[in-house]
């Protein structure tokens, strides 16, 4: 005899099997027109693009789901087998499927084949499932929140898994086939029936693995399980540059498909609330649970309570997107949610409109006058590029904070004097230099970023600037990635200073050459490190200087600790908790056994700075820019 | 529920350095940023709230120049629905009298329920408009009022008192209410609510459409005439520390520590 297997053996009445198909199928189909509807929203605004790193990214990132791995081997183990289990049942049925209806080819080796591959697909299933099982309920890993539905679809895998190993062993018991080694599960299992019983048993299981099957497809749409269609779509829009729509063409509730899709799917793994360094110091935030309230409230249209005052406290760090397996951007849809509550007006918690008001009327956040933006360079001989007759100089954007802080003003002296020593020509915008909007763009309030961009666009195009370095990540990010996001045709060269004082180092125009024998590690400043992908650099420039040990903390690079000063946080204190983000990371820097903790955005350096104080750590641990750094580097060659 | 919001533009002065004109009857203004009299700003969201509730309009007034209809389309982007103003052309050097009588010829011919007021501008505090507002129109009025509620034609009004006090009072409509700060917390209004208000036209008026003679209001019609502003004087146990930033710090530590506070 050729080994194969007789479709609906022993199964007298087929007929409702296809009706129950048609409905399993029918409903399944439903349930995803209704997520498509939900999305259709987003559909019209989002670009979308045929993209080569797109497709790569679904390849690995979904059908191999690398970024499971990340941190976290045996969720990636479990996952990786779930997914090849699942999924290998599911193409194995189609091939049964096609083996029946259209060309038979499933007979001899290729089934004997096919049927050992099936009894590794269902190990594989049962290995994942158990795993989750573990991890979520014996282990408890503690970023998994376990809600009902996570229980079920777990034991809904499993009891269709094991019906299906049983059918087989049952079948394998009766037909008692030459080939049945092949199917060794089921082998094995067939041992303890007896014919008889296995005749009799056979149809019930299978009304089991059948109506237990059917009913999973037709779940899909309505559980987490939808994030197996999902998933893909937002791993691939994520290789969509950053869309900004002008403020104007927006009016009320505006997302994007990508956006819509990741609130849609995300599984509330629970990543990004492990990395949130708001979360982690205590502060009432989870970026999973304000999408999934957001979930609940535009897609399920539960009437759920939502707390609006929660938004303002993500300091838009990025860790969530770093971490989460399908490029979800919590941080995204919550500065969408945050523009849409500017514009509304009435929910804006009292403190943010006074910072918002400040940064309107006086053109920084600092409640200093415009007159004051350049008082740090009073003496030091530096071309004012709107005073100047030369046209074409690179020109340093000081920012905000660099401009008006006492302490952040000697990362601009310190850098100033450092282009200086290397002969290098540069000019300020002096007092009319305006904010380049970042504060205002990450608060929601677009309106006021589209006008503050046009001030420094139409600066830029009167003294014919084209290249531009900044003091700030911030600044640096805003221009370098929104400003072209808005803005056809924009070519102007931005750098962060880092980048400019490591390409000095390289052409051998900045030199060190006395020691400087310091221990010191390197802090990661969110826009520079994880929103714009420079590690390298600063780290570069510390390295250069001879004698230096840089020592990295436990969170480095793109795992970097947020300080807690991005994201409008800087000027809201209310929100802080008893232990401050600064001070967390403060802390972890005097772990690490350094002296002097380096940073390069002026943001970070107050935040730190203050933490310092805050946990008396004075006398044991410094803070320092990295232009101070420097600085101090080459003096050393004069004493 | 037809209201009118009178407002004024006033000086910024919150973190400024102020300094005395030449004259010495004024601060010099050139340098600071012009805004919405704060007690003002409560009065336009407490009218938007009262017009969610009860429908009807929002008029707003001020009395300014050109300039001052920013805070005009402000309160029209806050939810107003139509703004006048009066050319300040006259009126310049008014006292509290000339400022209600202008406000009352460009109020009196509207179709109106409730006026609403700051309890006092910021800039000269007399606290006084208000009130004579509703004299010269002949209607109700409650000041300094920390909550509103409208009940068929009767406005009730919940007024702060000393100590923490308050009084309930009940005004048959139309009548004037002058505002507290405090009442409510006025929303934030996004620079694309005022880009979206920019073409609504803002209605004008000046003294000959009023029918205003210049005897009556201005300096001339004033019976109170700003003599002087001034700093306060330094007196005993105040002392303002100069020098560079680590001196000052240096010396403040210093009395802090001598009157025993460290």
């Amino acid at each position: 005899m050729i080994p194969q297997r007789e479709i609906f053996w022993n199964i007298p009445w087929v007929w409702p099997f296809y009706l129950l198909s048609f409905i399993s199928v029918f409903i399944f189909f439903y349930g995803l027109l209704k997520h498509i509807l939900f999305w259709k929203e987003g559909i019209k605004k989002q670009r979308i693009r045929l993209l080569l790193k797109g497709i790569k990214d679904v390849v690995i990132d979904g059908i191999f789901a690398k970024r499971i791995f990340k941190g976290d081997i045996s969720a990636g183990i479990m996952h990786l087998s779930l997914f090849w289990g699942f999924f290998g049942l599911f193409l194995g049925t189609i091939l049964l499927a096609l083996d029946h209806y259209l060309i038979s080819f499933l007979k001899g080796k290729p089934y004997l084949l096919f049927s050992c591959t099936l009894e590794l697909f269902g190990l594989m299933l049962i290995y994942g499932l158990v795993t989750a099982f573990v991890r979520r309920y014996i282990q408890r890993i503690k970023r998994l929140e376990n809600k009902t539905e996570d229980l079920i679809v777990i034991l809904w895998l499993l009891l269709i898994a094991i019906t299906g190993f049983l059918l087989e062993g049952v079948r394998v018991a009766y037909q008692v086939p030459a080939w049945g080694k092949w199917s060794f599960v089921g082998f094995i299992i067939g041992n303890i029936f007896s014919r008889q019983t296995a005749l009799e048993i056979y149809p019930f299981i299978w009304w089991t693995h059948v109506l237990l099957s059917l009913s999973l497809i037709s779940a899909i749409p309505f559980s987490k399980l939808f994030h197996i269609m999902g998933s893909p779509i937002s791993i691939y829009l994520n290789s969509e540059p950053l869309q900004i729509t002008p403020a104007e063409d927006r009016e009320g509730r505006f997302f994007y498909l990508k956006d819509l899709v990741q609130l849609d799917v995300c599984t509330r793994c629970g990543r990004c609330v492990e990395v949130c360094p708001s979360n982690g110091v205590g502060e009432p935030f989870s970026p999973r649970d304000i999408l999934f309230m957001l979930k609940e409230r535009l897609f399920l249209h539960r009437d759920k309570e939502f707390d609006p005052g929660l938004i303002w406290y993500c300091t838009t760090c990025g860790a969530c997107l770093e971490v989460c397996p399908i490029y979800v951007a919590p941080f995204r849809i919550i500065r969408q949610l945050r523009s849409q509550e500017i514009e509304d007006g009435t929910r804006v918690p009292p403190i943010m409109i006074q910072t918002l008001e400040r940064l309107y009327k006086y053109n920084n956040p600092w409640l200093s006058t415009k007159k004051k933006r350049a008082e740090w360079a009073k003496d030091m001989d530096i071309t004012n590029i709107t005073k100047a007759k030369e046209r074409g100089l690179m020109c340093y954007f000081v920012g905000c904070t660099t401009s008006h802080d006492i302490r952040a003003q000697e990362i601009a002296r310190s850098f100033s004097n450092i282009l200086k020593r290397c002969g290098i020509r540069f000019g300020i915008l002096g007092k009319k230099e305006p904010c380049c909007g970042d504060i205002a763009r990450r608060l929601g309030e677009d309106g006021l970023f589209e006008d503050q961009m046009e001030d420094c666009l139409s600066l830029f195009e009167e003294y014919e600037i084209k290249e531009i370095v900044t003091s700030s990540p911030h600044c640096f990010y805003t221009m370098r990635q929104e400003y072209p996001a808005l803005k056809k045709g924009y070519a102007l060269s931005v750098i962060h200073y880092s980048m400019l004082l490591e390409s000095l180092i390289k052409d051998g125009k900045l030199r060190f050459e006395k020691e400087l024998r310091l221990k010191v590690t390197y802090h990661d400043p969110c826009y520079l490190g994880r929103h714009n992908g420079i590690f390298d650099a600063p780290r570069n420039v510390i390295k250069a200087i001879p004698g230096i040990e840089l020592i990295e903390m436990e969170h480095n690079r793109e795992n970097s600790l947020c300080c807690g000063g991005g994201g409008g946080r800087m000027w809201q204190e209310e929100l802080d908790v008893e232990l401050k983000m600064s001070e967390r990371r403060i802390m972890e820097a005097h772990n690490t056994g350094a002296e002097i903790v380096i940073t390069c955005c002026p943001l970070c350096l107050i935040m730190l700075e203050d933490a310092r104080k805050t946990k008396e750590l004075e006398g044991s641990i410094k803070v320092m820019d990295l232009s101070e750094l420097v600085l101090m580097a080459i003096n050393r060659r004069r004493s | 529920m037809n209201i009118v919001v009178c407002i004024k533009q006033v000086p910024d002065v919150t973190e400024a350095d102020l300094k005395i004109n030449k004259d010495g009857d004024d601060i010099v203004k050139d340098d600071l940023e012009m805004v919405i009299n704060e007690w003002d700003n409560y009065a336009v969201e407490e009218a938007v709230r009262i017009k969610e509730r009860h429908g009807g309009k929002i008029i707003v007034v001020t009395l300014g120049d050109e300039d001052s209809e920013d805070i005009l389309r402000r309160a029209l982007a806050m939810g107003a629905d139509e703004a006048i103003r009066i050319d300040e052309e006259g009126f310049e050097g008014s006292d509290a009298k000339g400022i209600s009588l202008a406000l009352y010829h460009a109020i009196r011919d509207l179709d109106f329920d409730l006026i609403l007021t700051g309890a006092q501008s910021s800039d000269v505090a007399w606290g006084q408009v208000g009130v004579l507002l509703a004299q010269m129109l002949n209607i109700p009025y409650a000041t300094l009022a920390m909550g509103i509620e409208i009940r068929e034609e009767k406005a009730v009004v919940k007024r702060e008192l000393e100590s923490n006090m308050f009084e309930r009072v009940e005004l048959s409509l139309p009548a004037l209410i002058t505002i507290q700060t405090g009442i409510n917390e006025p929303r934030y209004v996004s620079i694309m609510g005022i880009r979206r208000v920019r073409r609504l036209k803002i209605e004008e008026k000046d003294m000959d459409d009023l029918e205003i003679s210049q005897d009556s209001v201005g300096s001339s019609g004033s019976i109170i005439e700003s003599k002087r502003v001034s700093f306060p004087l330094e007196g005993e146990g105040a002392e303002i520390l100069t020098g560079s930033m680590d001196e000052i710090c240096e010396r403040l530590t210093q009395i802090i520590r001598e009157k025993g506070g460290m």
